[in-house]
């Protein structure tokens, strides 16, 4: 890689990082305002959990598979810098499979909880659990569909470290609101 | 792994998220009270995201902007949701 090349990736990359900073900033506003919603409705008592109703061990599983993709994307970021194509295709595969299953596993919990006339009309918490479980699910599949363009990419021989670094970057954005989001509305 | 090297650092904060799950998962099976569970569900939950956003999202080796853009929109929240209280919580 020439001087002028190597200058002009690491620019690229320094940018990258900065937009997606911000981009996640605004993402910090849109989660953090509907879960302050949330809590402030549950401690005014307006939104009451139904835990009866809600599936803890599948909740459980999507939690131990988010974290697990988060740690495949970080060591796919790892293979990326050190130039180890294949497996960086490999962790980013994996990464992508992680997200699969978790949508998966929320469709399945969906479809349980409205058979059983949980739908989003149910109540003031069902309200909350579908816009904000709903949002986080919207946030994995972008996730999923820019994870699976960088596998693809690689194979081409298009890939740039600095690209995977800023998907991931998302994804872990991602990972974290899923953390806030377990206790929150399954287990507290 | 057909010779992948996987980076020890990174495994070792996956084993800790883990561990940290595994007890969110049981601290309703603690004998302390509702309100003390509640809290250390969202300690725990705090240390998860740290831990993510230090050695994950590399928050560690950063400079301050990064520092700036990540902290501010999470006070601004706080902020928020503090400002809502004596309306909503405290008026009840």
């Amino acid at each position: 890689m020439s001087a002028t090349t190597h200058a002009h990736a690491t620019g690229a990359a320094e940018r990258g990082k900065v937009a997606i900073w911000w981009f996640l900033a605004s993402e910090i506003m849109l989660f953090g305002g509907l879960i302050s919603s949330f809590v402030i409705s549950r401690l005014g008592g307006g939104a009451q959990v139904d835990h009866g109703h809600l599936n803890v061990t599948v909740a459980a599983v999507n939690t131990f598979i988010l974290l697990s993709s988060s740690y495949t994307m970080v060591e796919a970021f790892g293979c990326a810098e050190r130039g180890d194509r294949r497996a960086m295709r490999l962790f980013l595969g994996l990464t992508v499979l992680g997200g699969l299953a978790f949508l998966g596993l929320k469709a399945y919990e969906y479809t349980g909880e409205i058979l059983h006339g949980f739908t989003p009309w149910a109540g003031t918490f069902w309200s909350f659990y579908y816009t904000m479980t709903g949002l986080h699910a919207l946030h994995v599949l972008i996730g999923v569909i820019a994870n699976a363009t960088l596998c693809v990419a690689a194979r081409l021989g298009l890939e740039r470290p600095y690209r995977v670094e800023v998907a991931g970057l998302y994804w872990h954005f991602v990972d974290i609101v899923w953390i806030f989001l377990f206790p929150l509305v399954y287990l507290s | 792994m057909n010779g992948t090297v996987l980076t020890r650092g990174y495994v070792v904060i996956w084993g800790w998220l883990l561990v940290l799950m595994t007890l969110s998962l049981f601290a309703n099976t603690l004998p302390v009270s509702r309100p003390a569970i509640v809290t250390l569900m969202f300690v725990v939950a705090a240390v998860k995201a740290v831990l993510v956003a230090l050695h994950f999202m590399h928050l560690r080796v950063e400079r301050w902007l990064i520092y700036a853009i990540a902290i501010v929109p999470v006070l601004l929240v706080f902020g928020l949701m503090l400002a809502l209280f004596p309306d909503f919580v405290f008026a009840r």
